[in-house]
């Protein structure tokens, strides 16, 4: 039965439900140990029904969008009970890649009925593996990205288990972070699940349900409004990934478009096959990147729940590089794949809608690491520039939004330092409306080192629109000598790491 | 001892002079030159030629300056190969999902950041200052037609010395330009946003100079002493200093209503309390904790990042009149568009169409048809009707039934800002009172704290003027804060003590008499954030800490080590409590009644003039109480009476 909500329960409700999974946000933010999550705000925190539909989220970062569908769903299989919390990352069971461990909480009215789900995801900065900071760029299988973990219960009618908290620290380089950042997954989630009592206890079971329902349907209905708009057709379009770790060769990733009344699908056919490298998406980070480009198109107040993407349909074949099976190794795919997929898309998109040029295009991930300690960071880059402007400079584009690690931090608490980090002036591509300018960045390690770079943009800038200039590709170096888009090197001690970072492409004829 | 507060708002100037006991208000309006609408309100409340008088102010010259972007043309000295840290910030875009927006522009631009050879790292010099880049920068920057230069080197908040040597070459260069060092501005970690205040500082610091030169000047002319300057931390300085510590004054208004905030529940008994100011097109809400406003340092003002202690405002642009609306997936929304005083909500009758939280007000029976706002302005409630009877017909609702609409979507708004003030800081509404005050506060404080479970709500006589009274009343305070890194557990009580008493001998050399609150940044080892506590002996600061944990975060890890960031010194030179004599005994007036609707339903309500009512007078809902700059509903399930400070004290019955 559905109970139909009149318009202001349905903005009241609205607003306190995004108020949940925003706090849930704030808890595990403020409450985390690694800067990776503390600083960067490399999470996300979302409410789902009982159904497993998102009802809404709190997203820091857009590559979590599509991806914590996946994690319930996989935990609704396990028969979750109240007082339980699941944990999992196997990116071919509700996970997306390794680093991104995902806590799954059933929520319960009082009388032990499940009615929701509240979610929390981050990225942990080591889960084992071959490498320091579990972002190898030359895995050839997802077994050398680190400890897979299936979804299990970490916690058991409101007991902990040590024995599967032990079994993944026991796998992990930093185990005493690890454990600070899954406790602070862990009262976001009881955060989440105590508000959702509240919210219930104060308006019945009945009509936060409907609530559920109501804004659901209320975003499809905004989400259609935006589709019905584009012109009908089809629109493909085709762009590359520069290499998958094992070689240099160009790797297409080809989208077909369509645009039918008020849906919308997007076909994958023509792609290439998984490739031996890591820069294999599995199906969820896929659908990351096709929702982040559909939210683009989308108001800003339309709310982020499963509505928004009931009217998108994605074909993606299978085994291909963006629906790839076990045991591809996929690690890169969601930090560097994802961000060519949503490329792809746009670039199919701005056919029919006025849209930015192309942004830096990669996260250009470094990871660095030694005996004890291991550091991860993104670099932010150009934005593509549009008709209302010129591109913003030195910011994440695409799939992230994590914020960068102060100096004064970091040189605190590792064996760094920063020598250089500026904007590549003129990086951005020309036009009637210039691209942003991406980043100059060298560090120079103290001591002996591990280095890791998953990046890319390297050979080709991203490009420009209706006229204007692509923006200078990026550059990787070690004491002045280039170094390829994804690599991994032993680095001596004074070793200097110099990451240049692509600037986005212009708009409009000069 | 006369005791004078005068607040700077958009409209009104406000006045609030405290004569052996008494108030005195005046409210004038608020002029180009601030300072000269401060005069206007010391003639309008007839204060002449006064000696032995305090004065304090807040304005809002810093805020508006750095809003407008207003302020000094500016220059910034930094580190080479780090020129663009203002520019990148965080690296983070300003919105996910609409990539055409872009950041707003850094205080200073790229063409006016130059830089020096040097290189600090935390355990020292690495790179001396060469001598050759320093004249360089000095020359391009006296080539540059400046009023004001930031110093911004890298960990200069541990290692001050060649920020010094870079501040003294700059002053001798250009003795007329106003440098700030960001050793001294903010001796913190954290490059971009100490480096962020830095140039907000001296970005502001000529302005605010100025003005503060035209206001002593204009206040000796008339005989009274130079004011004490409102910070945003809810405390005041004397001017000398605050031409100093200009980006210490950017939220200067909102934080002195908060700490008359805190004074009204002070004087009821109340110690933790959240206040609640609407105003026409916003809303601030503040925590205030066992009788302090909550203060924070992540502060972002004007897209500038601020991290200097500030009273923990949080503002939503919504209050009476926002403007109400339905978007193509037919969700009502209230906000962010406000019909403001010009030409107001539609039931001003001069002009206005859409349907604001005002009109749904008079709509719905809280405020009365024919009531004269200041001046000219009469309420016409079929003026409201007919505006949102248009929005009505667009929702399938009656009249009535939107009106309740856009209050409870005000109301939900209202709730989710409160909660970010209380449950996102690890704070229980439930536990806390509601100080309601503006033009709207207690028009909706019955409802928002039945929303929130909050079990009293107060609404103080003065509500038009409580920044002014906070002013009148708040304590002289300047806040010391010393870098540190180091495990608790290796810290010994006489290094404690040692590095406290040495913050204390420097404040105690800037400021009379002061009294000394000593607080410390503490965080697990590792974690990158942390949390001020007040700071006992040494063995106390551990548990403390986990205390504190636990209470904001609902966890601490009692075996982790704990690392001490900073020391911190709050030093205040208390104003002797406030002695009010009890308001004068009013003449009683027959209540009358009115129909106003309630969870629903039409009820007749009793209306109740404030001017009739005294100390001791009850009120019990639902009733409407009409007081000079507001109105006050009680709800059915609410009841309480006016006490002896003339504040009216609502409880849930």
């Amino acid at each position: 039965m559905t109970l139909a909500l009149d318009p202001i329960t349905l903005s009241v409700l609205s607003a306190a439900l995004a108020g949940i999974a925003e706090e849930m946000g704030a808890v595990l933010i403020r409450s985390s140990y690694s800067s990776n999550i503390k600083e960067r705000r490399d999470c996300s925190a979302a409410l789902f029904d009982a159904a497993g539909r998102l009802v809404a989220q709190a997203e820091h970062i857009p590559v979590h969008l599509g991806a914590m569908p996946e994690a319930v769903a996989a935990v609704m299989q396990q028969e979750p009970r109240p007082g339980d919390v699941f944990v999992v990352n196997d990116p071919y069971s509700g996970g997306t890649h390794l680093p991104d461990i995902t806590l799954v909480s059933p929520c319960s009215t009082e009388e032990g009925e499940v009615i929701a789900y509240a979610v929390t995801r981050a990225h942990h900065s080591d889960v084992g593996g071959m490498r320091p900071g579990s972002m190898p760029s030359d895995s050839r299988e997802v077994f050398q990205e680190g400890l897979i973990i299936p979804p299990v219960r970490l916690v058991q009618g409101g007991r902990e288990l040590q024995e599967v908290l032990s079994l993944i620290l026991a796998n992990v380089r930093t185990p005493d972070l690890r454990r600070g950042d899954l406790r602070a997954q862990m009262a976001a989630n009881s955060v989440g699940e105590r508000r959702l009592r509240e919210l219930v206890a104060k308006r019945s079971l009945e009509t936060v349900r409907a609530a559920f329902d109501e804004v659901i349907a209320y975003a499809e209905r905004r989400s259609r409004a935006v589709i019905g708009a584009i012109e009908e057709g089809v629109y493909p379009a085709t762009d590359f990934m520069e290499g998958d770790g094992v070689t240099e060769d160009d790797i297409p990733i080809s989208v077909a478009v369509t645009i039918a009344g008020d849906h919308m699908t997007f076909d994958f056919a023509g792609t290439s096959p998984a490739v031996p490298g890591n820069v294999n998406c599995p199906l969820a980070v896929t659908r990351s990147a096709c929702y982040f480009a559909l939210r683009v198109l989308l108001p800003d107040d339309v709310p982020t729940n499963l509505g928004a993407y009931a009217p998108l349909r994605i074909e993606a074949p299978q085994k291909s590089l963006v629906n790839a099976r076990p045991p591809s190794a996929v690690v890169a795919g969601n930090v560097e794949t994802s961000q060519r997929i949503a490329d792809t898309v746009l670039m199919a998109l701005a056919q029919a809608v006025d849209l930015p040029a192309q942004g830096q295009g990669t996260m250009n991930n470094v990871v660095m690491g030694g005996a004890g300690w291991t550091y991860y960071e993104t670099i932010g880059g150009g934005q593509g520039a549009s008709s209302a402007g010129d591109g913003p400079s030195g910011v994440h584009v695409g799939m992230s939004n994590t914020l960068n690690t102060p100096v004064e931090a970091l040189e605190l608490e590792f064996p760094l330092r920063v020598e250089r980090q500026q904007l590549a002036r003129g990086s951005g591509g020309a036009g009637k409306h210039r691209g942003g300018d991406g980043i100059e960045r060298s560090v120079r390690v103290l001591q002996d080192a591990t280095l890791s770079l998953l990046t890319d943009r390297r050979r080709r800038g991203p490009q420009g629109l209706r006229g204007g200039q692509a923006g200078d590709p990026g550059a990787n170096r070690v004491n002045g000598a280039e170094v390829p888009a994804k690599v991994d090197l032993e680095l001596n001690a004074e070793d200097e790491v110099t990451i240049v970072t692509p600037g986005g492409g212009g708009w409009g004829p000069e | 001892m006369l005791r004078i507060g005068v607040d700077v708002g958009g409209t009104f100037t406000d006045l609030v002079a405290l004569v052996d006991g008494r108030i005195v208000t005046a409210k004038v309006p608020t002029t180009a030159d601030q300072s000269e609408g401060v005069i206007a309100a010391l003639e309008a409340a007839g204060i002449g030629p006064v000696k032995g008088a305090t004065v304090a102010h807040g304005s809002t010259v810093a805020t508006n300056a750095l809003l407008e972007r207003k302020g000094a043309r500016t220059a910034l000295v930094t580190t080479e190969g780090f020129r663009d840290v203002l520019e990148i910030g965080r690296q983070n875009r300003q919105s996910l999902y609409d990539l055409t927006r872009n950041r707003p522009p850094p205080l200073v631009p790229r063409e006016l950041r130059f830089t020096v050879l040097e290189r600090m790292v935390p355990e020292g010099e690495l790179t001396p200052l060469d001598d050759n880049s320093l004249k360089a920068a000095v020359e391009a920057v006296a080539a540059a037609d400046v009023e004001a230069v930031a110093v911004c080197l890298l960990f200069s908040y541990l290692h001050p010395e060649h920020e010094a040597q870079v501040g003294a070459a700059l002053r001798h260069a250009l003795p007329a330009a106003h440098v700030s060092l960001s050793s001294g501005v903010l001796p913190e970690f954290r490059e971009y946003e100490r480096f962020s205040t830095t140039a907000a500082d001296a970005y502001l610091g000529p302005k605010l100079g100025g003005y503060l030169r035209r206001l002593v000047r204009r206040c000796e002319e008339r005989g009274v002493p130079a004011p004490l300057m409102m910070q945003s931390s809810g405390g005041v300085v004397d001017v000398a200093t605050a031409a100093g510590r200009a980006a210490s004054f950017v939220l200067s208004g909102p934080a002195a209503g908060v700490v008359g905030a805190a004074e009204i529940a002070r004087r009821s008994s109340f110690s933790d309390v959240l206040s609640f100011d609407m105003g026409g097109t916003s809303t601030d809400v503040a925590p205030i904790m066992a009788g302090e406003p909550g203060t924070t340092t992540e502060a972002t003002i004007a897209g500038v990042p601020i991290k200097l202690p500030m009273a923990d405002v949080h503002t939503v642009g919504a209050g009476g009149g926002s403007i109400a609306w339905v978007d193509e997936g037919n969700a009502l929304h209230v906000g962010p568009r406000s019909a403001g005083a010009d030409p107001g909500p539609a039931s001003y009758g001069k002009g206005g169409k859409d349907p604001t939280v005002t009109d749904a007000n008079l709509v719905l029976g809280y405020l009365k048809d024919g009531a004269t706002l200041g001046g000219d302005i009469k309420l016409d409630r079929s003026a409201a009707h007919e505006a949102i009877g248009e929005l009505a017909a667009h929702l399938g609702l009656d009249p009535v039934e939107a009106a309740q609409g856009i209050v409870d979507v005000a109301n939900a708004e209202m709730a989710r800002a409160l909660r970010i003030i209380s449950v996102e800081r690890g704070l229980d509404p439930r536990s806390f009172g509601l100080v309601a005050f503006g033009g709207a506060g207690p028009l909706h404080a019955c409802a928002l704290a039945e929303e929130l479970d909050m079990e009293a709500v107060l609404v103080p006589e003065a509500g038009g003027v409580l920044s002014a009274l906070g002013l009148a009343i708040a304590d002289i305070r300047r806040d010391y804060v010393s870098p540190l890194l180091a495990e608790v557990e290796s810290l010994t009580p006489s290094w404690l003590e040692a590095a406290f008493e040495a913050m204390e001998a420097s404040a105690a050399a800037d400021l009379p008499d002061p009294e000394f609150r000593r607080r410390a940044d503490l965080r697990y080892r590792g974690q990158s954030f942390e949390l001020t506590i007040d700071a006992g002996p040494v063995e106390e600061l551990a548990p403390g800490f986990h205390d504190a944990h636990e209470r904001r975060y609902g966890y601490s890890m009692a075996n982790e080590a704990v690392e001490l960031v900073a020391l911190r010194v709050i030093a205040t030179v208390p104003t002797p409590p406030l002695e009010m004599a009890g308001p004068a005994p009013a003449q009683k007036r027959t209540a009358t009644a009115r129909s106003a609707r309630f969870g629903g339903d039409w009820t007749e309500a009793r209306v109740l003039a404030r001017d009739a009512m005294a100390p001791g007078d009850e009120v019990t809902g639902p009733a409407i109480l009409e007081m000079q700059e507001s109105t006050a509903v009680i709800h059915p399930s609410w009841g309480g009476r006016i006490d002896d400070h003339g504040t009216l004290v609502l409880r849930r019955r």
